[in-house]
């Protein structure tokens, strides 16, 4: 219900952004937004929602990034967007923790600071508790629900019993720990009948989330479902059921939906596919900050959504739209 | 060794010189060696002896004069060059391949392949440690791991190695360079004696050292360098220690 | 040594030793050699107790298992193969992880777009051919920047890391490319007789590297270069053309990699290496080659990649808290160098005769 409010408020602020522009706007406003990785189709996808509410707007959208996922990379790149001043930063912390310290320059620099698909501190803000609160905003899928989406799509899928697992990146990153959390909430609360065993983690490397499926197979001949928290854990996960001889008996539900999941739920490699909305997020980042920019509040959080993809909705544009793309 | 051929030189350097910009290193310089002949380089640090031998090998081109060998003008491009005339240094630190055997060394760039099964090019280890074991058995030299690496040798058999490959392929004149500088005693009697046996298959042998004792126990003469120019050749049977000294030092 | 052999006295028996520049016959050299070999053996039979007594199951016997570990060690085995030959020689490449990744995503598309105009089996032959070809530029630049600029091999596959990164992203347009092409699929799942073609092909690729190094003159320079770079050169070896290939080669070996990863996933992915290139140099050290140059096979190598995958795979089996791995693997490892080191220190001071 709370997310409900929360998007309506968003529809909100895109309203009144939209009607003022011809009102406030003598000056150009610069949005800066760092994403957890540059070479990603999730963040190439947000950028393109950006994109498009930048040039809604009248707002300069300058896009930079490390390309891969780490606080050591991305740090440097925030350091060079805060010395360009621009007139806000959105960003995607690529730890909870680490990007504290240098986001706060960043906020007392004067330049206001929205997260987006990640988070820093617990993703509260604005309350006066804690080191992290800074941030204006927070503008993401839900990722303890999206876990808890992909609960009850492979739960559904195996009828409700048997042996699972969470294939995972690895610990510490906010969005992927959220899905499995998520995951392991509601099959204990709704599924008694599912066992959720050990998560293992594949450091994003599709042959050993392969290797670890076929393992955990191996160990336990009454496996019957798989969940990737992520995109190479997924397809990793999808290719040692398909080595282990399992295809059909073994259920893979996949995190996140670039192009190329298609082509795997359709060859039946993965199930079923949970698709963040990354162009809504990015769309919601510009317009939110543009929107504090001229004077209007902003909700703290807002919660995108998600896309449920499998064989009988993959091929309907309304669906396949979410894929993310270049 | 055919008697007749002890009149012509097997090498020959006339007025040989190497200037680097104003720095003569070398400065007319001339020598001869003869087959069967051990000649002994000897000088100070700095006196030319590494340019010589340098110019000698094909690894400078002398800024003038010229190297006979056998009578004929030769001029070397490139120390490989040098190799193919028959011209072999061995550096001091022996420029050998530790992990390889002595066969592989001996062959290094030059291995033998044979056909396995009658069409895939393989190396030829079989060939390559019989010729190692008759070239060193022609050194007096005796090993019974053919197949381990020089590695596990000691320094006076690695210098066997070193100048086993030499004899091998054929070289004529051998340039040693301080060979026995890092060995003990017995190691450096060793070397002494592989010497005499270069010496009695009619090569000729160019030996750098610093030590007079080594020098008077093999050489045959003594060619002095002080300051890139010949300060005396002398016939060991002629000569002492105290006037070669003197002729190093310029007293 | 057993002196009491009557062949030993005969001296002329010259043992085919032939896999390599001929080891040092001694005890400590034949387990430093072998250690790898050792090492498998022991964790094979270390995971089997453990795994009968904990689940009352076999590990090794089952070979459900066994083919698991084989498929896991492919790939990280394809890329160490040729780091093998880059670190007898003396140097590294750093950039095979992204020399794999752009090559998937080269034969995803190739296969892809020749798929369209030529039947699928050729179509799929066409996108291996371009990821190996393709590979083979970053190899090209590599060997360049190090035998004619004289680049340190660390800093110049470095930067081709990036730049191979780089182009791999950009061709992939930061997703991964879907393959459209049954026979590539199958290549990368199917089985013959029960053992996966992947296994089969890289199993053929290992004898062929294996040949190469131990019984080439390729592969003899290879190890004096690695040993004595000065000897080789004034061997008359061509140092610079040496290098240039070895460093081609190595980057076909990745694309090698990349294609088969692009056959088994269905899909090219630009990071597909990237886990894995840390894994291949543990793998060659594992292996018995030391990091100085002059040492290792291709055999060794093999070894040194199946015990990471068995001590990947056997953790999960045996059901254990998952950072195990990594200090399991990095145990290993620290093992391997350290009777490197010690044999090298004997081996060194020993006098023969």
């Amino acid at each position: 219900m709370k997310k409900i409010v929360a998007a309506l408020a968003a529809l909100a602020i895109c309203a009144t952004a939209l009607i003022t522009p011809a009102l406030a706007q003598d000056k150009k406003f610069t949005v800066a937004l760092v994403p957890g990785l540059t070479t990603d189709g999730f963040y190439i996808t947000m950028r393109k929602g950006a994109q498009a509410a930048a040039d809604a707007l009248g707002v300069n959208l300058v896009f930079q990034g490390a390309s891969d996922f780490n606080p050591v990379t991305q740090v440097p790149v925030l350091d060079a967007v805060i010395a360009k001043k621009p007139d806000a930063i959105l960003i995607a912390p690529t730890d909870k923790v680490q990007l504290v310290e240098p986001l706060r320059k960043a906020n007392d620099a004067g330049i206001p600071v929205i997260t987006v698909d990640t988070f820093i501190g617990n993703g509260v803000y604005q309350t006066g508790a804690g080191e992290a609160d800074f941030p204006l905003s927070y503008i993401a899928s839900d990722n303890i629900l999206g876990g808890e989406i992909a609960a009850r799509a492979l739960a559904k899928a195996i009828g409700d019993k048997g042996k699972v697992y969470v294939s995972n990146v690895k610990p510490g990153i906010s969005t992927t720990d959220q899905r499995e959390e998520g995951f392991k909430k509601e099959m204990a609360a709704n599924h008694p009948g599912i066992t959720v065993l050990e998560t293992q983690f594949n450091d994003d490397d599709a042959n050993k989330a392969a290797s670890q499926l076929q393992a955990m197979f191996a160990r336990n001949s009454d496996l019957v479902g798989v969940f990737g928290a992520n995109l190479f854990s997924a397809i990793g996960a999808a290719n040692g059921v398909k080595q282990a001889g399992q295809s059909g008996t073994i259920k893979v539900v996949a995190f996140d939906a670039p192009v190329s999941i298609a082509d795997n739920i359709n060859s039946g490699l993965v199930d079923v596919a949970i698709a963040q909305h990354p162009a809504e997020i990015g769309y919601f980042g510009v317009v939110s900050a543009y929107a504090h920019l001229t004077g209007q509040s902003i909700p703290v959080e807002i919660g995108t959504g998600f896309t449920i993809m499998d064989k009988s909705n993959i091929a309907d544009p309304n669906i396949s739209k979410y894929l993310y793309s270049e | 060794m055919n008697s007749s051929e002890q009149t012509t030189p097997l090498l020959e350097v006339r007025n040989l010189s190497k200037h680097f910009g104003a720095v003569r290193a070398l400065n007319d310089f001339s020598m001869v060696v003869r087959p069967g002949e051990v000649v002994a380089l000897a000088g100070d640090n700095g006196a030319g002896k590494t340019t010589l031998i340098k110019a000698i090998s094909g690894v400078f081109q002398p800024t003038g004069g010229e190297i006979l060998l056998r009578g004929q003008p030769v001029t070397f491009a490139t120390p490989h060059e040098a190799r193919e005339k028959g011209i072999e240094t061995i550096y001091q630190d022996l420029a050998l391949a530790d992990n390889l055997s002595i066969g592989a060394n001996i062959f290094l760039g030059r291995e033998p392949m044979r056909k396995a099964f009658g069409f895939l090019p393989v190396l030829d280890r079989k060939a390559m440690a019989v010729a190692a074991k008759q070239t060193m058995g022609r050194l007096d030299f005796h090993v019974s791991r053919l197949d381990a690496p020089v590695s596990n040798f000691s320094g006076g058999q690695r210098q066997a190695v070193a100048i086993g490959r030499a004899v091998y392929w054929d070289a004529q004149i051998l340039i040693m360079d301080e060979p026995t500088a890092a060995l003990g005693v017995p190691e450096q009697r060793k070397v002494i004696s592989l010497i005499h046996q270069l010496k009695a298959q009619g090569r000729g042998v160019i030996f750098i050292s610093h030590n007079l004792q080594d020098i008077f126990a093999v050489s045959d003469r003594i060619v002095v360098l002080r300051r890139g120019v010949q300060a005396g050749d002398r016939k060991i049977s002629e000569t002492n220690h105290d006037e070669v000294v003197k002729l190093m030092v310029g007293g | 040594m057993t002196s009491t052999s009557p062949t030993e006295q005969s001296g002329t028996h010259v043992a085919p030793q032939a896999d390599h520049g001929d080891p040092a016959r001694t005890w400590l050299g034949r387990i430093a050699e072998g250690r790898a070999w050792l090492f498998l053996a022991g964790l094979i039979i270390c995971f089997e107790v453990w795994s009968r007594l904990s689940f009352g199951a076999t590990f090794m016997l089952n070979p459900f298992n066994v083919q698991s570990i084989a498929i896991f060690a492919v790939a990280p085995l394809l890329l160490a193969t040729g780091q093998t030959f880059v670190i007898i020689s003396g140097g590294i490449d750093l950039s095979l992880g992204f020399i794999m990744g752009l090559a998937a995503v080269v034969a995803a598309h190739a296969t892809n777009m020749a798929g369209a105009v030529i039947p699928l089996p050729l179509a799929m032959l066409a996108g291996i051919l371009a990821a190996v070809i393709v590979a083979g530029v970053p190899g090209v630049i590599n060997g360049l920047l190090i035998s004619r600029l004289r680049v340190p091999p660390f800093i110049g596959t470095l930067g081709m890391f990036g730049v191979a990164r780089g182009v791999a992203f950009l061709l992939a347009g930061g997703t991964t490319v879907p393959v459209q092409n049954s026979w590539f699929a199958l290549l990368g799942n199917g089985r013959f007789y029960g053992v996966p073609y992947l296994v089969i092909i890289a199993a053929v690729f290992v004898v062929v590297m294996h040949y190469i190094l131990s019984q080439t003159r390729f592969g003899q320079h290879n190890y004096a270069i690695g040993a004595n770079v000065q000897a080789a050169r004034r061997a008359g070896i061509d140092i610079r053309g040496h290098t240039l290939r070895l460093y081609v080669l190595s980057a076909m070996c990745a694309g090698l990699g990349g294609a088969l990863y692009a056959a088994r996933f269905t899909a090219g992915a630009a990071q597909a290496g990237e886990p894995l290139l840390l894994d291949s140099v543990a793998a060659v050290v594992i292996g018995g080659a030391s990091l100085f140059g002059g040492s290792g096979t291709i055999f060794g190598t093999v070894a040194g990649a199946l015990v990471i995958a068995v001590i990947q795979y056997g953790l999960v089996f045996v059901n254990v808290e998952p950072f195990w791995q990594f200090i399991a693997v990095g145990f290993v490892i620290i093992i391997s160098v350290l009777i490197d080191q010690a044999q090298r220190r004997f081996s060194g001071a020993r006098q023969d005769e």
